[in-house]
């Protein structure tokens, strides 16, 4: 389903224009440096960063400082670390007195061992933040149904998990997605478990709106390149999803070429 | 001054405002969120927003996240 027609090809979340359909986030660096230098290289408008208790602040670790900087950029934070809904409106709240942003990523996952958002909480926090005002952006597992009711409440965008966060496991709920997909008049915002940037264009040839990644550029060999690399697929998937793939089929009737033997063919 | 800091007994030797006490925590200049007894000081009011013996105090600010 068309959702923007335009001829720049932006898209527009909570009534925000963006060019760039690949959101970056900042965790796991081995420093601030390298994870500037990769939203840079990502072409990233949207960046996510999380709040944390502070009791002194070394230099080097000043994160707001180098990414507030950069032209372009919009901070959202998300709620990581809330358990539940209250936690997440509480993050919520903090986090955009501190970026000044009205963007926030839900994001509520009790269960270490997995990092599976929850489904209920995440709804109830969801509620509450669109009424105040908030462009939710929730973390979701891929479901059609719950899809609907996050739409319904007032959500800016879905965000449906490709796979376990930090798992690499690509786009394992692409059925999933498509549902989605079928439906949605927001944003699909394919975030988590993504490993190559070929995942990321499949994301956007399906259809979805853009993707989210992390651990694929922070933990790749090279991280810089790894963005860039990310920034090229997530153009080659969009364009091809806009050009149309060709139908699907199979068999001698849909050959390029001719099929006359080589020198036995009539000459021309 | 004692005042509970982020969940822990800290005891405060600037407490005139909450400025102050940031700054004695070795944070001052640094962007942080700073909630007193549950309510958010803007930093428009916190040169002015004075403490009192056992208020808590949180401060947050942003750190890398997915």
């Amino acid at each position: 389903m068309e959702r923007q027609g335009n001829v720049l090809d932006e898209w527009i979340v909570g009534g925000h224009r963006f060019s760039s359909r690949l959101l970056m986030g900042t965790g796991k660096y081995q420093d601030a440096e390298t994870m500037v230098g990769a939203v840079l290289a990502s072409g990233a408008q949207i960046v996510t960063v999380a709040l944390r208790r502070v009791g002194r602040i070394p230099r080097e670790d000043d994160m707001l400082g180098p990414l507030g900087e950069l032209k372009g950029v919009t901070l959202m934070p998300n709620t990581s670390g809330a358990r539940n809904a209250s936690e997440a409106i509480r993050a919520a709240r903090l986090g955009r007195e501190l970026c000044g942003s009205p963007f926030v990523k839900v994001e509520i996952h009790p269960n270490p061992h997995h990092l599976m958002p929850d489904p209920i909480e995440t709804f109830e926090a969801a509620k509450v933040l669109a009424a105040e005002g908030f462009l939710v952006m929730p973390y979701m597992p891929a479901d059609p149904v719950l899809a609907k009711r996050l739409e319904d409440v007032g959500c800016a965008s879905l965000m449906p998990l490709g796979s376990a966060i930090g798992s690499g496991r690509g786009l394992a709920t692409a059925e999933m997605l498509r549902l989605i997909l079928r439906d949605a008049r927001i944003p699909v915002i394919v975030d988590a478990g993504l490993r190559s940037p070929s995942e990321a264009a499949a994301a956007l040839e399906m259809g979805c709106d853009a993707v989210l990644v992390n651990s694929a550029v922070a933990a790749s060999g090279a991280p810089i390149a790894m963005a860039a690399a990310f920034a090229q697929a997530v153009t080659a998937g969009r364009n091809a999803h806009r050009a149309g793939l060709m139908p699907q089929g199979g068999g001698a009737s849909l050959a390029t070429s001719p099929l006359t033997a080589f020198l036995s063919g009539e000459a021309p | 001054m004692n005042l509970i800091v982020n969940g822990e007994a800290y005891e405060a030797k600037q407490h005139e405002s909450v400025t102050a006490l940031i700054e004695e925590m070795g944070i001052g200049g640094r962007p942080v969120v700073v909630v007193l007894n549950d309510e958010v000081i803007p930093v428009s009011s916190r040169s002015t927003c004075g403490l009192r013996e056992g208020d808590r105090v949180e401060l947050f600010r942003l750190v890398g996240g997915g």
